[in-house]
C-alpha cells in the first residue's frame, strides 16, 4: 500500500494500539494490497479511555470485558460481583492494555 | 486468550472460589457481618450476582429450593465449582484442549446478537427480582 497512506493511517489509529506494535503495524500495512484499505476502515476499533471509563463505572458488572470482545471474562465477572471487587480494580489498569490487545487481533485477520 | 492464559485464570479463580466457600461454611454460624459487595455497599442496592454465596451455601447443605428462591445465578456457580476441576485436570494431564476449544465457542455462541439480548433480558429480570428481594 501507499506509504502516504499507511502513516496517515498510522498518525490516525495509533492510540488504538500498544506502542511496540506500531512499527510491526507499519511494515504489514506497507506489504498490503490496495484493495484491503476500505476493509481496514471498516474494523471497529474501540477506543481505550472510552472502556477505561466504562470500566470504572460498570467494571463490577464486566461490561468493560463484554464491550472490548472477552466475553467469557465478561460473565466471569459479573457471576463474581466483579471478583469481589478486586478484579475490578485490577481491571482499572489493565483494561487500556486490553483494548488494545484485542484492537491489534481484530485488525490482524486483513494483515 | 492464550490457553495457558486461561488455564492459569480458571485454576487462580478456582482456587479462590473454594477458599471463599471454605471461609464461608467455617462462619456460617457467626454473626452474618456487612455484605462483601461494593457495588451493595455504595449504592444499597443489590448487584445482578448478590446471593451467590448463600445459594452456593444452601446447595450444599441441600436446600435446592431456598438456593433457587435466592439466586438461581449460584446454581450456574456451583456447576462451574463442580465441573471444571475435573475439566481442567483432564486437558492438562491428557495434553487436550477441550475446554480452551468450548470456551472459545461458548465466546462465540454470546457474541450472536438473539442469545446475547436473551441472556442480557434473564439477567437484567434477575436483577429487578434481586432488588425486590431486597437481598
Amino acid at each position: 500500500m501507499d506509504a502516504q497512506k499507511v502513516d496517515m493511517y498510522i498518525m490516525s489509529n495509533s492510540k488504538y494500539f500498544q506502542s511496540h506494535q506500531i512499527s510491526y503495524l507499519r511494515e504489514r500495512l506497507l506489504l498490503l494490497d490496495e484493495d484491503k484499505w476500505m476493509m481496514l476502515q471498516t474494523v471497529d476499533l474501540k477506543d481505550p479511555t472510552t472502556i477505561l471509563i466504562v470500566s470504572i463505572l460498570a467494571g463490577s458488572l464486566g461490561i468493560d470485558r463484554f464491550l472490548i470482545g472477552d466475553t467469557g471474562l465478561g460473565v466471569g465477572k459479573l457471576l463474581t460481583c466483579g471478583g469481589a471487587y478486586i478484579w475490578t480494580i485490577v481491571d482499572w489498569f489493565l483494561i487500556q492494555d486490553a483494548t488494545r490487545q484485542k484492537n491489534m487481533e481484530k485488525i490482524q485477520q486483513f494483515l | 486468550m492464550t490457553k495457558k492464559r486461561l488455564y492459569l485464570i480458571l485454576t487462580l479463580g478456582l482456587i479462590a472460589g473454594y477458599s471463599w466457600l471454605a471461609y464461608n461454611l467455617w462462619q456460617q454460624h457467626a454473626v452474618n457481618s456487612k455484605p462483601v459487595c461494593f457495588f451493595k455497599r455504595t449504592t444499597g442496592i443489590p448487584c445482578p450476582s448478590c446471593g451467590n454465596t448463600r445459594s452456593v451455601l444452601a446447595i450444599t447443605s441441600g436446600d435446592f429450593y431456598d438456593a433457587v428462591l435466592i439466586n438461581p445465578l449460584g446454581y450456574v456457580i456451583a456447576a462451574i465449582l463442580i465441573i471444571f476441576p475435573f475439566w481442567l485436570l483432564y486437558d492438562v494431564t491428557l495434553r487436550k484442549e477441550t475446554l480452551y476449544r468450548s470456551y472459545l465457542q461458548f465466546e462465540k455462541a454470546l457474541g450472536k446478537k438473539t442469545v446475547a439480548i436473551l441472556l442480557i433480558v434473564l439477567i437484567l429480570l434477575n436483577w429487578i427480582w434481586n432488588i425486590q428481594k431486597g437481598l
